[in-house]
């Protein structure tokens, strides 16, 4: 095993068992700066291990890729990939990525800018295994070896020095996914330069040429929704029945009597969730029925086939998947006559609906997308809304989602909604299109096969973790406060849940996680008890 | 008149293929969309990274552009090299160095040529006119500062990848190479200065080109000339050619974020685009056509 700090792009094929282990991580803050406050690391188990690819750092993410056995089998391993680069070099066959891809595979000058960006190579202490460009330079490196006359004529000069052996194969397809794609280090790149948009196509070529991708990315996923309507296995009729779930719940909660369109034709407006709100955090859509109830939006939800689950993981790992789900959104929309989609509390929703999917097809096959955000920003300007701010008296911190922020340019709104709302409110640090991702994106939020969690609660969210714990440094250690980070945003919210219940947050320092619709509606003035669970006596 | 013909080629061969690259790229199909925020050309919102997707209903509003912004903060990179200043100051005193070097010389060489229609225009650059004076300081100012920082530049980048660890295990053979060569082109240079401050020669090469006379030159100016000529050469042919690929990565790349509008530009290209049929296709069983559904017996 070679030490993280040791580590060079040549290494990746090394026949060792497994190359590199994390051993030291990024301290955190107050009170998390004692020891024991944190579970340890674990090792992979010996099982595990056999089974799959557990050698590159112990970690296994992509849990549908079991190790060849045969030579036969790691010789067309080997050929598999080498014909999925080819096709990712084609003009042909990656047509829609292919000028951001060349000039991130020409131009980088190895500066290292992008480094200090990155919210995993921070949490790891600069562990060079997740150093931005360490995956990028092993591409480039195979790509010049396999693929250019320079790197054929010349060899190691030019960097054309890994040889392709299926154990390189195999840990480049695992560092695929050591990235969340959150892509702050393009934005600090001098060149302009996506190791995001490298991780992704690696991610692509194991899944479009291989066949291989996390289960719950692609069959539990894509596969799923696209054959049963959602992600989350939810049939019509069975969303059909939590929603009448939903309106009993909300006369329970609120006293009100509230009927949740769908499949209401001519509605101005088609609002679309991440299904898995109506599994996990159901108060979250039901926020949404109330606010518009009460705001007067001509709204519908849709129980067609895709039209109720906004997700779309086809973004984080395969093209052909993610066109395939967004064209169904969109035919799910014109079905029904709506003048819009409006993408509720999902980020990567948000960026698939309205930047990916935006020129996947001609206009008159879509149907103009928008952001929850800015509509619900003129609605509390218009005064539609009456609300009693103090009802949320207690610290708040606002998590941005990448793909809403980063990815799209909505930086304002959000800020304006909690603002008028929470009177507490206090930025991370850093925030808007800065911010550093929750370590949930691209996957890593529902990736939780083998070990894959402690990758994700340990390392990929330890910088958002270090962030809220920053936010509520005056108040953290007063339990008879609550807090609340708000995560407008299905996937970041499954992270943050995921920090909170690991390091006991919640239950040591009474620290919350929820979206912002729910802190707006529990700022009704109207509203008899707190719609906040954590503020209701008995939970206190 | 060979150090002649090989300036003429040089120069001729860094703008053609300069332009052929940037052609290469051009001519590559449109991408889907990688908008990255702050995007400078949002007009009143660039400043803090937000974009139309603020506004409720974006598509019936006027697309509202600012060319200015886009054009400071593209400056603001290409001068300055911002990112690298703001992220990581160590290396930017170097790298800048060398770019501001590089920039000083293009200045330098236009200045020799506009020395040298002085010159053959019949102005001495000793008469003491204002503008010969102007011009022969300007020349030397550029000339000397360009050439030594140029040096130092490149000398500190090579230095920093060989003797930092994580700099080190990244650089390959051929970057070192670049490096080297254009020291040596720089070091050159300024072993011809020494002897020659005023950069007489360099206007002496600017008239031979304009009056296609042979270059009078000893064993050190011939050394550089032909080093600097096969540099020009050699720049456009590697990743030093990023003044190309920057270009491209953030105005057709990172800024680009024209939304796919009816009767739009971005509309029109996918239309053109609907009719193109790969030969080829990925592997994966779900890039597969479907097998026709047979009737249940």
């Amino acid at each position: 095993m070679i030490n993280g700090k040791d580590l060079k792009p040549q290494d990746i094929s090394k026949p060792v068992k497994q190359l590199t282990k994390i051993d030291k991580l990024m301290d955190l803050p107050a009170p998390y700066d004692k020891p024991g406050m944190e579970p340890e690391l674990t090792e992979p188990k010996e099982e595990w291990a056999e089974k799959f690819c557990a050698s590159l750092d112990g970690y296994i993410g992509l849990d549908t890729f079991e190790t060849p056995k045969t030579k036969e089998e790691k010789e067309e391993l080997v050929k598999k990939f080498l014909s999925g680069l080819e096709k990712m070099l084609s003009d042909e066959t990656n047509r829609s990525i292919i000028q951001p891809l060349m000039l991130s595979l020409d131009y980088c000058a190895k500066c290292h800018t992008c480094s200090e960006a990155c919210h995993i190579y921070a949490a790891t202490d600069g562990n060079e295994l997740y150093r931005p460009i360490f995956r990028s330079d092993i591409l480039r490196r195979i790509v010049k070896k396999y693929f250019t006359k320079s790197g054929k004529l010349f060899g190691s000069l030019v960097g054309a020095d890994i040889d392709l052996t299926w154990e390189t194969v195999a840990r480049l397809g695992e560092l695929a996914y050591r990235c969340n794609l959150c892509r702050r280090c393009a934005q600090t790149c001098p060149l302009g330069l996506d190791n995001g948009v490298l991780a992704r196509e690696i991610r692509k070529i194991f899944s479009q040429e291989m066949g291989i991708a996390p289960k719950p990315l692609h069959e539990k996923g894509t596969m799923l929704q696209l054959k049963t309507g959602s992600s989350t296995g939810i049939t019509k009729p069975a969303f059909l029945d939590i929603i009448e779930f939903l309106e009993e719940d909300i006369e329970e909660k609120t006293g009100w009597n509230i009927k949740i369109p769908i499949d209401k034709k001519g509605a101005d407006i088609l609002l679309t969730h991440n299904a898995g709100e109506f599994m996990a955090w159901p108060e979250n859509p039901i926020a949404f029925a109330i606010l518009f109830e009460k705001a007067g939006i001509n709204y519908t939800l849709s129980s067609d086939l895709i039209g109720y689950d906004n997700v779309n993981y086809g973004i984080w790992y395969d093209d052909a998947q993610a066109k395939k789900v967004a064209m169904q959104q969109f035919e799910a929309a014109k079905r029904l006559g709506v003048n819009k989609i409006v993408i509720a509390e999902c980020g990567h929703a948000h960026k698939a609906a309205a930047v990916s999917a935006d020129r996947m097809t001609t206009s008159d096959n879509k149907i103009p997308v928008e952001s929850f955000l800015p509509m619900l920003a003129e609605i509390i300007k218009s005064g539609k809304l009456k609300l009693d701010p103090s009802k949320n008296n207690f610290p708040v911190t606002l998590h941005d989602p990448c793909n809403v922020v980063r990815q799209m340019g909505i930086v304002q709104p959000q800020r304006e909604i909690i603002k008028a709302v929470c009177p507490q409110f206090r930025e991370m640090t850093p925030h808007g299109v800065d911010n550093y991702c929750c370590g949930g994106g691209s996957g890593f939020a529902i990736m939780n096969s083998m070990n894959f969690g402690e990758f994700r609660n340990k390392v990929s969210t330890r910088m958002k973790f270090k962030q809220i714990l920053d936010a509520f440094q005056d108040t953290i250690e007063d339990s008879s406060i609550p807090k609340y980070v708000c995560a407008p945003c299905s996937n970041c919210k499954g992270a943050i849940r995921d920090i909170l219940e690991f390091y006991e947050v919640t239950a040591k320092f009474n620290v919350h996680y929820g979206g912002l619709v729910e802190l707006v509606v529990n700022a009704l003035a109207d509203l008899e008890k707190p719609f906040l669970e954590f503020l209701h006596d008995d939970e206190a | 008149m060979f150090l002649l013909i090989l300036s003429y080629v040089s120069l001729f061969a860094f703008i053609f293929l300069s332009i052929y690259k940037a052609v290469q790229y051009g001519k590559m199909p449109m991408h889907g969309r990688l908008d990255l925020y702050p995007i400078p050309k949002e007009k009143g919102k660039g400043h803090y990274g937000g974009s139309y997707y603020e506004e409720v209903e974006w598509w019936k509003k006027p697309r509202e552009t600012s060319l200015l912004e886009e054009i400071i903060d593209m400056l603001k990179e290409m001068l300055f090299i911002k990112k690298l200043f703001d992220n990581q100051r160590p290396l930017w005193w170097i790298s800048y160095s060398l770019h501001l070097g590089i920039y000083l010389l293009f200045a330098w060489t236009a200045l020799l040529f506009i020395g040298a229609i002085t010159e053959l225009a019949g102005l001495a650059m000793e008469s003491g006119h204002w503008w010969a004076v102007l011009v022969y300081y300007t020349t030397f100012l550029t000339g000397t500062i360009g050439g030594l920082l140029v040096a130092f530049g490149s000398g500190a980048l090579f230095l920093k990848r060989y003797l930092v660890p994580s700099f080190k295990k990244y650089t390959t053979v051929q970057e070192y190479f670049n490096l080297v060569f254009i020291f040596a082109v720089a070091a050159t240079g300024l072993m011809v200065w020494t002897s020659d401050p005023g950069f007489n020669y360099g206007r002496h090469i600017a008239k031979s080109m304009l009056t296609f006379r042979p270059i009078e030159a000893d064993a050190i100016l011939s050394i550089h000339i032909i080093l600097l000529g096969l540099l020009l050469i050699y720049i456009p042919l590697t990743k030093m050619s990023h003044y190309v690929g920057k270009y491209f990565s953030f105005h057709k790349v990172l800024w680009d974020n024209d939304p796919n509008l009816p009767g739009s530009e971005i509309d029109k290209k996918i239309k053109q685009a609907a009719g193109f049929k790969p030969k080829n296709n990925w592997s994966a069983p779900h890039y597969q056509p479907e097998p026709p559904k047979t009737q249940d017996m």
